[in-house]
């Protein structure tokens, strides 16, 4: 699970050089060539009442694209690195697959969706759409303007939240791949308030300690690995007892497995790692469990 | 019988472009998409020029002409590098790969900055190929 080559999707307001810059920090571990697409979505050009498809229109946004990308190519070929682009018109999440799998990334790297509530309900989470059609990880880029928290670059000090799912579980592979980023880890599980109300004071006690034991079991992978992690317990809502740990560990990243659910299941429940990827104010990156 | 060139460029409208030159002046064209397909056809077509593009998906023409001139085998195939890429980024792009521990390799004979017009084109071609 070694990073050597990263697709970094983009509209260039959500994600530009600047975000670019900060995940330069992952060659210290493998990263060698960046990808970068650019797709202009289908209703940007086409079927538009009266006007059909505007050729003009895409080959105007097709030559923008190309003339920054042109520019951010030659900052890092000039530092050694292999790039290439992709600028496809077409739907955002079928073209990031497409893109992945001829190029066979190890990471994919996006922006905070724009979409608001209402065109989410209807045409989905872009994270969750990528992440069900990917076996690769998802970085959902904020950058540290819009994260008065986060400080550093995105794998110092990643924060694992674990609900023991194979995918949050893989993730602790992913990251042992990436120490020679790593400053230190945290480790957090976040026990659901139901499974100790009304149970007495000896019986949450015991539900922290098999939860602390299960935790430092991971950490202890790290340490042997020469990489600091601690691990800790909270107890409530997953979704803000991440964002409270993130803040007090200070982390650069929230790692999470991402969710099983299915799709009808996630548009209208919804799971903690969309919630997380949309709403936190930290870099989230999100773990696919292994496709079978 | 015409001389073999090799278009390597991922930009369709590119490729007719160059094709659509080196046809009207008398070479036969060939084409390849990315840099890994390029040196597939280098290898079985043995073209008498390859011009090369520098940023395109799959492996870009700057590790193609790394790859092409530090091989035995095929570092005398004459090679135009015709790009949006500036030639002094290229130059120093191959620059920063040597100090990292890669072998040296020579300047390309033939830089072209894009958007390029046909009768350059065609007096560059000829020029290195005749």
């Amino acid at each position: 699970m070694k990073i050597r080559k990263l697709l970094f999707v983009t509209k260039f307001e959500e994600l530009g050089y600047d975000a670019l810059k900060t995940l330069l920090s992952l060659r210290k571990s493998d990263l060698e060539h960046i990808v970068f697409l650019y797709v202009i979505e289908r209703d940007q050009v086409a079927m538009r009442r009266g006007l059909g498809y505007q050729k003009n229109e895409a080959v105007r946004l097709k030559e923008a694209a190309n003339i920054r990308f042109i520019d951010w190519a030659e900052r890092l070929f000039e530092q050694g690195m292999e790039v290439g682009v992709y600028i496809q018109v077409g739907s955002l999440a079928a073209e990031v697959a497409k893109a992945v799998r001829k190029e066979e990334a190890d990471l994919v790297v996006i922006g905070r969706s724009q979409k608001t509530a209402m065109e989410q309900f209807y045409s989905g989470s872009t994270v969750i759409e990528l992440i069900r059609r990917l076996s690769v990880p998802v970085l959902v880029y904020k950058p540290v303007s819009e994260s008065p928290f986060v400080t550093g670059t995105p794998f110092q000090r990643p924060l694992i939240a674990t609900d023991w799912s194979p995918a949050s579980l893989r993730a602790v592979d992913y990251l042992l791949e990436l120490k020679p980023l790593i400053e230190e880890i945290r480790l957090v599980h976040m026990v659901d308030e139901g499974a100790i109300e009304g149970s007495s004071v000896m019986n949450a006690q015991k539900t922290r300690k098999d939860v602390k034991e299960r935790l430092e079991e991971i950490c202890g992978r790290f340490i042997s690995a020469g990489i600091a992690a601690r691990s800790h317990v909270y107890v409530g809502d997953p979704e803000e007892e991440i964002e409270k740990a993130a803040k007090e560990c200070q982390a650069t990243v929230v790692v999470l497995g991402s969710s099983s659910k299915n799709l009808w299941v996630e548009r209208w429940v919804g799971s903690t790692p969309r919630a997380v990827a949309e709403k936190s104010a930290f870099p989230t990156l999100l773990i696919p469990p292994v496709m079978e | 019988m015409a001389k073999k060139v090799l278009v390597v460029d991922d930009d369709p409208d590119v490729r007719l472009f160059n094709t659509t030159v080196l046809e009207e002046n008398g070479y036969l064209p060939l084409e390849a998409e990315n840099g890994e397909e390029g040196l597939r056809m280098i290898r079985a077509e043995k073209p008498d020029l390859v011009i090369l593009d520098v940023l395109m998906p799959r492996q870009s023409g700057i590790r193609l002409y790394r790859e092409l001139k530090t091989n035995a085998a095929l570092k005398d195939l004459k090679v135009m590098i015709l790009s949006g890429i500036g030639q002094k980024t290229f130059l120093r792009s191959q620059q920063a790969l040597t100090e990292f521990g890669e072998n040296p390799v020579p300047e390309p004979e033939f830089y072209i900055e894009k958007p390029v017009d046909a009768d350059v084109l065609a007096a560059t071609i000829k020029k290195a190929i005749g």
